[in-house]
């Protein structure tokens, strides 16, 4: 009986995880590039599963045929959408470089060089978003010059 | 002695899995970004998407590409609601939310891909 007391007691002096001051701890929380690179790979994951329902969804006049297609995809290929559609393509480079530097960490004793792993994957991403950039402005480009 | 009493998944399995699917992903959307975009134009008309679907293997790579999508997102998604211990009440109830959500959409996007006719003319079955 005793000792069980003595145990309990015990436990009241870790410190736990508040679930109520969750956000605050988080915010407290000293953060290196591991944490950034978690933190980033949940909001770019959510922003990516949001949009395949979109995706579905805009492509979902391809049963009405032709006519009511291409008026949809019209609608896309405003300024606005091709800059919105631009830095979805930075979400999905950042989730999929950092997502094989989880492989490599995971699988391939990554975890003793995550950090370059990780500025690595921010510089290959980089130079891709500006050749996407530069694909997918290049009338625009052509204009300019 | 403390003992997690929600379910005896360890969640090992889905771990490998959401990392497979991941690699597979990254290996389809690398297809899908010099398919669809290699010029601004490209495959965005109603004729192009014709024109692609006549190809069978196109139309599966489609359908496992959506099916591998949902899978790894609605996954994904689980995990986080993972990292806040839930009762299980809620814990059921955003499963089934999930799984409704990835099942509804891959079959909306299945009877999409399957709308597309074949073509006569083409014989690239």
């Amino acid at each position: 009986m005793e000792k069980d007391t003595v145990k309990e007691n015990t436990y009241h002096n870790i410190k736990t995880f508040d679930q109520k001051g969750w956000i605050r701890e988080n915010l407290d929380y000293k953060k290196d590039s591991g944490s950034w690179a978690w933190i980033f790979h949940r909001i770019t994951g959510i922003a990516l599963i949001a949009y395949l329902f979109l995706h579905v969804y805009s492509l979902s006049p391809l049963t009405q045929g032709e006519v009511a297609f291409n008026n949809k995809m019209q609608s896309f290929s405003s300024p606005f959408f091709m800059l919105v559609e631009w830095f979805l393509f930075a979400f999905v480079l950042f989730h999929s470089l950092n997502g094989i530097r989880i492989v490599i960490v995971d699988w391939a004793d990554g975890a003793k060089y995550h950090k370059q792993l990780y500025t690595l994957s921010w510089i290959i991403g980089i130079i891709l978003f500006l050749a996407m950039g530069a694909i997918m402005f290049s009338h625009e480009i052509k204009n300019l010059f | 002695m403390y003992k997690y009493k929600a379910s005896k998944e360890t969640g090992s399995k889905s771990w490998v899995l959401q990392r497979i699917t991941g690699l597979a992903l990254v290996v389809l959307m690398i297809g899908h970004y010099i398919l669809m975009h290699y010029q601004p134009e490209s495959g965005h008309t109603y004729q192009a998407v014709l024109t692609r679907m006549q190809f069978s293997w196109y139309r599966i790579i489609d359908l496992t590409f959506i099916t591998l999508g949902m899978y790894h997102g609605l996954n994904g998604i689980w995990n986080i609601f993972r990292d806040y211990k839930l009762k299980p009440w809620a814990k059921i109830s955003v499963q089934s939310a999930l799984i409704i959500l990835g099942i509804a959409f891959t079959v909306w996007g299945f009877n999409i891909i399957f709308s597309i006719p074949y073509v006569g003319g083409f014989s690239a079955k």
